[in-house]
């Protein structure tokens, strides 16, 4: 089986989850025998194509004197949308990348009727344009590649599939990491990108969501057919080397790590933090991560007076984020509305113990981490503070959270993929 | 004639509220008044008011034959007095009839036997007091939370004065012996050991209403039938249940009432079973031998062992932590903060803590009231630090 998978970023470029998760997949798509195409917006030659042949989507000429690809682009005009376009994670590069970007990134150079396009790959005001040109090269693509089923991931590359299933005819799978009511919230959503997700989900053979909480929204917000939405929920890839315990202070660390936006709910980590301090100053909270709620937070604690004990990392990676780990004695991701949520298992990995918001579609895949729900603030700092002064509990959770995760493994997420595939097949 | 030994254990637990962290020190009401009196009221409207009328209605038909024993924690009188007193005196009638043997049992449904010998007979002490000033009567018959049992536990239940202890059949402890038999105690011979019939019991409680089960629908006549079919030299058969079996465990609606007429009924008349309390098989029968108990036995999930309160680490910890205030209870003057922690050595508090998953769990966890074990484990250490520095507090 060959699988014809667009996506938008790949390890080791990645300004969040959605990489990594399309990595693991294709990974353990590999151990189930499943040959993947992953087409990407801009390749670096750096990516790891031990499981996967890369196609980079800058170096594929369109030819224009093809009548069936240029018919399917007549009407597309480009649209400047200015909002926060960014699938999955990564806002912090995406404010930086908007700062920075010049505009107009389409160049082309043509020579006989065809003509390449150069991607940034990034989360630019220019995505439209992209997304539009992306589906251009899927088109090509699909009619010079053979394959037998189409496998889009998040809304950016939605209309690639949808392009390439056309031409080829074959079976498109869409792939839901986050929806726009994740990433801007019940009133704020942009109605482009609403658009943009709905048209390729509807358009769809099969709609992957990465929760039962992303799928209940693929079917109530999106009216999706619920009988071709299939819940296919994450994994993380197993640690090479074991996060190390090293801790520099004498009091227990609480460690919130994420985007600093709504979507994430920092405030409830804030005012938890104050209800434990109010009874325990030996205690020391860790806000790690930016993002456009950063000075509300930094006015909030400093409003409830506990900076002496709440400290701002602002954003952390790689090693940094794996020593975060190492000095941490609870993780929480208070969570308003988390398509899945990858960070706890990061933290349980290291034998953290977590506090998760029920309101993740972690929550369904592990049983090992307390779960409360994001606006109980007291239920969320009694957890915190029964895991930082019961130790039995702190270590009971560490252990058996160390081994939930790794009972979660992508190899067993690419088996359940390959069903649905079989499924579509064979329809 | 075969004897026919039937049990109901009653029980309810103080539940305890959602009790915070910032509570400690602060606030010292710990239970839940609302859930507890919606939930006896409910135990007592769907199982004990109809279960005693059932018994009633038995014993004025047949008043020379039907006898049964049965059990109620203190903690459940306590409860009924406060929130249904109505139903406390169907109990108070029931028991009036002298057709219904009441056995011993510790005050709060406590685990207190599986490591502390003083709090244990402090338990059994208080809970013949409130027996006494209920009912008036006094026990002579054990029958422990669970029916937790070792040779131990009934070396220490000998000298609280019982002669006859009910404990579980279990399998790895028989061997190839049989539960229809009485036995006694390996260090104290004087103490009879009544053994339950496990899978008879089970049928009932888990089966009746299992349509996957080969026997279902279980009826009275099926039931004698099997019993009959036991080898003819058992004396004995024990059915021990917990009293809710009637109404809530399986439902007035799948016929689990219309079952229990007809077999006490048909028991009763018959001039093969005898139904007996235990107080009279021990008068009658002689003991067949020993029984070797070296670990302590309970009826809980397969094991039959003490797993499923003290099976992992958070169970311990609370456990060996609540028995630690132990000097403290002794020296304290406050009464509330002492029967609090009487209460939280309830079994089901421990219950709630569990991870572990047997089959039946969904029996035992009518109102799981917390949505994991780790809320169950920190709210109870929340609650038993509270109870902790009260106690100090008030050392005389």
């Amino acid at each position: 089986m060959k699988v014809l998978m667009f996506g938008w970023e790949f390890p080791p470029h990645i300004s969040g989850g959605l990489g990594t998760a399309c990595y693991g997949l294709t990974k353990g798509l590999a151990k189930n025998d499943v040959e993947v195409l992953f087409v990407m917006p801009k390749a670096s030659q750096d990516e790891d194509q031990t499981y996967t042949r890369i196609i980079d989507a800058s170096s594929i000429a369109v030819d224009f004197t093809q009548p069936h690809i240029t018919s399917l682009f007549q009407n597309v005009s480009f649209i400047e949308v200015n909002s926060k376009l960014v699938p999955y994670v990564g806002i912090n590069q995406y404010y930086q990348l908007v700062d920075q970007m010049r505009s107009g990134t389409l160049v082309t150079q043509a020579s006989e009727g065809k003509r390449t396009f150069e991607f940034t790959g990034k989360y630019t005001q220019n995505l439209m344009q992209e997304v539009e040109n992306y589906a251009l090269v899927a088109a090509q693509i699909a009619s010079e590649y053979d394959f037998d089923i189409i496998h889009a991931h998040d809304w950016l590359t939605y209309k690639a599939g949808v392009a390439a299933r056309k031409i080829s005819g074959k079976p498109l799978i869409v792939h839901v990491h986050a929806t726009e009511f994740d990433r801007s919230g019940e009133n704020n959503i942009n109605d482009i990108v609403y658009g943009m997700e709905r048209y390729g989900m509807s358009e769809a053979d099969a709609v992957c969501a990465v929760s039962n909480w992303t799928r209940n929204i693929v079917i109530n917000k999106y009216h999706i057919d619920a009988k071709k939405v299939f819940p296919l929920h994450n994994a993380v890839e197993p640690v090479l080397k074991e996060v190390v315990r090293k801790k520099y202070v004498k009091e227990k660390i609480v460690t919130f790590l994420g985007r600093v936006t709504f979507q994430k709910g920092p405030e409830y980590f804030i005012e938890s933090a104050k209800k434990i301090l109010d009874r325990d100053p030996n205690v020391r909270f860790v806000l790690a991560g930016d993002g456009d709620l950063m000075h509300n937070a930094i006015e909030r604690v400093a409003e409830l007076g506990i900076s002496d004990r709440f400290h701002f990392t602002g954003f952390l990676r790689g090693a940094e984020i794996d020593e975060m780990f190492g000095m941490s004695d609870v993780y929480v991701m208070p969570s308003i509305s988390e398509p899945f949520g990858i960070s706890p298992l990061e933290a349980m990995r290291a034998y953290v113990p977590v506090v998760i918001s029920k309101q993740s579609g972690v929550s369904e895949v592990l049983t090992h981490a307390i779960k409360v729900d994001f606006w109980d603030v007291d239920a969320m700092a009694d957890a915190i503070h029964g895991i930082l002064h019961y130790p039995a509990l702190a270590h009971f959770l560490g252990e058996k959270g160390k081994d939930d995760v790794d009972d979660l493994r992508w190899e067993k997420v690419a088996e359940r993929l390959k069903k649905i595939y079989n499924q579509l097949l064979n329809s | 004639m075969r004897k026919i030994c039937i049990h109901f254990q009653v029980v309810q637990p103080h539940l305890l509220r959602t009790y915070r962290f910032f509570d400690i020190n602060q606030n010292h009401n710990y239970f839940d008044d609302y859930q507890n009196r919606y939930l006896i009221h409910r135990m007592a409207d769907r199982s004990f008011l109809p279960a005693n009328q059932l018994m009633m209605d038995l014993i004025e038909k047949y008043p020379d034959s039907l006898y049964l024993s049965m059990s109620i924690s203190g903690s459940t009188i306590m409860l009924l007095k406060e929130y249904y007193p109505e139903a406390l005196d169907s109990f108070k009638k029931l028991i009036a009839t002298g057709n219904v043997e009441v056995t011993g049992s510790t005050l709060t449904h406590s685990l207190a036997s599986l490591n502390n010998k003083n709090t244990f007979l402090e338990q059994i002490k208080l809970q013949e007091e409130i027996l006494q000033s209920t009912f008036g009567v006094k026990p002579t018959v054990f029958c422990n939370t669970e029916l937790i049992y070792s040779d131990e536990i009934g070396e220490w239940l000998y000298e609280a004065g019982y002669h006859t202890v009910l404990t579980e059949g279990a399998r790895h402890i028989l061997g190839w012996k049989s539960p229809g038999y009485l036995y006694c105690n390996p260090y104290k011979t004087d103490l009879n050991v009544l053994m339950r019939n496990p899978i008879l019991s089970d049928d009932v409680t888990f089966r009746f209403n299992d349509s996957s089960w080969d026997q279902y629908p279980l009826s009275a006549e099926k039931m004698i039938q099997t019993i009959d079919f036991f080898p003819e030299e058992e004396p004995l058969v024990n059915l021990f249940w917990d009293y809710d079996l009637l109404g809530l465990v399986q439902q007035d609606e799948n016929g689990i009432f219309e079952f229990f007429k007809a077999f006490l009924s048909q028991l009763a008349s018959s001039s093969n079973h005898q139904l007996c309390t235990p107080s009279t098989i021990v008068k009658s029968n002689k003991t067949k031998s020993t029984i070797h108990v070296p670990w302590a036995i309970s009826s809980s999930g397969e094991e039959k062992d003490h797993n499923e309160w003290l099976g992992n680490e958070l169970q311990q910890e609370a456990f060996s932590q609540l028995f630690k205030l132990e000097e403290l209870y002794k020296k304290s003057t406050c009464e509330y903060t002492k029967l609090t922690w009487l209460r939280l050595q309830n079994a089901f508090h421990f219950n709630f803590m569990s991870t572990k998953w047997f089959p039946h769990e969904s029996v035992k966890r009518i109102f799981d009231v917390y949505p994991s074990p780790y809320q169950a484990f920190i709210n109870y250490m929340n609650v038993l630090n509270d109870v902790k520095l009260q106690l100090e507090k008030t050392i005389k």
